[in-house]
């Protein structure tokens, strides 16, 4: 195990990584910003070191910064956390040629997993199903409607370096294609410095399901069960559940076993997420993998009982899994609600400023994952996640009964925060029939829920 | 530690940009003279006036002299606050509630170092200047977070000027140079050398003289350090 641990990175995810290491008695460094210098992370760290300004540029995303903090405070691995460089593989290299770890899939399984289209063509080979998409990436215009005519409108344009639903846009018609295919090259630019551009089919009424694998260095893995992602507003995920509504329990077994069996066989390390759509009548499709742990990770940990965290940290270490696909039990349903400074009522605007008074709910299967504090000061520079509720209960029916409880007893004062939007899906019938798509709270728009709660 | 947070001065700028450059040392030592008088008459006022308030900066300009008080929210470094500071208009971070004094003495930040000294002692904990209006420091602090190496020459009691070198640190190979942030003297020097320091670590104080030795110190010898 390590003796000392470098968590790179902020917000929550900085403080769930510290209460993980504590937990495996490794001591933890938390680098912080100039514009964290008060936050909750910081505070309760054992040791905490000021890696630059507020811009992330020069603080959270410098590997160099990062890298320099940790060999001073004599830190043997880093915790990259979820964005920033969780999933870099460069970074992964450089730590390691520094003679530390990094905390995720080496840096030579990193890149392998690096491009998406070149991923769901490995993945492909080893037994998932694909969605239709471009031949590699799109050369040009020509190229781009020629492959877009092939596969079939409505399509979806897709960065090759993105995440997070940053830069992409779907199309229904060649002439909508040509006229936003330069703004998403210089978006995709602009957003990941790479302007690659891949096209795949665009399913009108879609799940988002993710398949939950760990793999040790040895080749052992094992599926952690799936969740359910389909709320979405643009392409971000606002509320996350297990297990998904969508499918059988056969089903979902079938589609996370074939998931393990092929990252397992392509050669995958630590723990990992693979996205599928699921259409209507079921099919699923492989999307993308993501390499690091995940904002919605406590939804699994609800149903397993299983420390993500730890046990990332631990195969880092090159320790062995220590248990196999049936040990892992899953037990009842699990909803997180991500809590975010924005404004329903003001096209999801972001907010920053000091939170006057917060109260974290509690009571049965109530778990609350934040950095808040009564008079935090939550800094405009960063993502709008002050933190998320994850609620478990028996059966999907009393997870939501509890969840409706604990988001009312929520106190956020201070900030504008997007509680109402979950208070509205907790009264909506097609989420609580679950039959929640993707696109339906951008279909719909959240104006039409929240007004459709206020009348009940 | 007071209730009021302590004071942070600086002279932002006191110079006439619209003059020319090429001008003799008697010219340049005579404006020395005069800004150096003005802050004398000022600063004892203003840092009451800033003081009496709940405001947490205050500017006055006459002719080419700018002076900018502003007092740093508690437990900051003064001297980088301004980059994290938002445009957020009329708000008082003093006054806010997020005040950092509240957190008790086991919730501090602890600096960098392997000997796992706290970053706030390492400064001395009085790094800022006791408010002598006469008597005014700033304080040199680090680029980057990394190893730090001071120049040879830039020893106590040496004369800088404002972007002097006084020292680099070592970012993975990589020097990134450490400043003198205004005129002055070089004063006590807050880490070792080869010391492992975190971004904004407040590094070598900068003396600035009062007023009587600044003029007469304008006519002696040159900087000791190039340019």
């Amino acid at each position: 195990m390590f003796r000392k641990i470098l968590i790179a990175n902020r917000g929550e995810i900085a403080l769930r990584i510290l209460r993980a290491c504590r937990v495996l008695g490794a001591e933890a460094v938390v680098a912080y910003s100039e514009a964290d210098r008060e936050s909750l992370a910081v505070q309760l760290a054992d040791e905490a070191i000021c890696i630059g300004p507020a811009d992330a540029k020069r603080s959270y995303l410098s590997a160099a910064a990062m890298i320099s903090a940790a060999l001073i405070t004599g830190c043997d691995a880093i915790h990259p956390g979820y964005g920033f460089l969780s999933e870099d593989e460069s970074f992964a290299e450089v730590v390691a040629a520094h003679g530390m770890t990094f905390i995720g899939p080496p840096g030579a399984v990193l890149e392998r997993f690096a491009s998406k289209s070149s991923t769901r063509q490995l993945l492909a080979a080893h037994g998932l199903p694909t969605i239709p998409g471009s031949d590699g990436m799109l050369r040009d215009e020509m190229h781009a409607l020629s492959e877009a005519e092939r596969i079939g409108y409505p399509v979806l344009i897709k960065p090759s370096a993105g995440g997070g639903g940053k830069g992409m846009r779907m199309v229904r018609t060649p002439r909508e294609l040509e006229s936003v295919l330069r703004v998403c090259r210089s978006e995709a630019k602009a957003a990941f410095g790479d302007d690659s551009l891949y096209l795949e089919k665009w399913l009108d009424e879609n799940r988002h399901v993710e398949i939950q694998v760990v793999v040790d260095r040895y080749g052992h893995g094992v599926h952690l069960g799936e969740r359910d992602c389909s709320v979405q507003r643009r392409h971000q995920k606002i509320i996350e559940e297990a297990p998904t509504p969508a499918l059988s329990e056969a089903a979902r077994t079938e589609l996370a076993e074939l998931a393990v069996a092929a990252v397992v066989a392509a050669g995958y390390e630590n723990v990992g997420t693979l996205e599928f759509l699921v259409d209507a009548e079921g099919r699923f499709y492989f999307i993308e993998i993501n390499c690091r742990i995940q904002v919605e990770h406590p939804v699994t940990e609800m149903l397993t009982g299983i420390d993500m965290v730890a046990t990332q940290i631990r195969i880092a270490a090159g320790e062995p899994l220590g248990f196999s696909q049936p040990d892992v039990t899953f037990s009842g349903h699990a909803i997180e609600f991500r809590i975010n400074a924005e404004d329903p009522a003001h096209d999801f605007r972001p907010g920053a400023g000091i939170v006057e008074r917060y109260h974290a709910p509690g009571g049965p299967g109530v778990r609350v994952d934040s950095h808040l504090y009564s008079g935090y000061d939550v800094p405009p520079y960063y993502d709008s996640l002050l933190g998320k509720v994850i609620v478990w209960g028996p059966d999907r029916a009393s997870a939501i009964a509890r969840s409706r409880v604990a988001l009312d007893e929520l106190v956020i004062d201070g900030l504008t925060t997007n509680v109402s939007i979950h208070q509205a899906m907790l009264l909506n019938e097609t989420f609580l029939e679950g039959r929640m798509t993707t696109n339906l709270l951008d279909r719909v728009g959240s104006a039409a829920f929240l007004a459709a709660a206020a009348r009940s | 530690m007071s209730d009021q947070p302590p004071l942070e001065t600086r002279v932002v700028e006191a110079a006439a940009a619209q003059e020319p450059i090429e001008r003799s040392a008697a010219a340049r030592s005579a404006d020395h003279a005069a800004i150096a008088g003005s802050i004398d008459e000022l600063l004892p006022a203003l840092i009451a006036k800033l003081g009496a308030t709940g405001l947490a900066e205050l500017e006055i300009r006459e002719d080419a002299l700018r002076v900018r008080l502003r007092r740093p929210p508690e437990g900051a470094v003064p001297h980088d606050r301004r980059a994290g500071d938002r445009a957020r208009g009329d708000r008082a971070r003093g006054a806010a509630p997020s005040g950092g004094g509240s957190h008790g003495p086991g919730l501090t930040p602890v600096g960098p170092g392997r000997d796992g000294r706290d970053g706030r002692e390492a400064r001395g904990g009085d790094g800022r200047d006791h408010a002598r209006p006469d008597q005014v420091r700033d304080v040199a602090t680090s680029p980057a977070v990394g190893i730090y190496h001071p120049r040879a020459e830039a020893h106590a009691g040496s004369r800088v000027r404002s972007g002097d070198r006084l020292g680099s640190v070592d970012v993975l190979g990589v020097p990134q140079e450490v400043v003198a942030p205004r005129d002055g003297l070089i004063g006590a020097s807050l880490v070792e050398p080869g010391d492992a320091v975190e971004y904004g670590q407040e590094l070598v104080v900068i003396e600035f003289a009062s007023a009587a030795t600044e003029g007469a110190a304008a006519a002696g010898p040159p900087p000791a350090a190039d340019h």
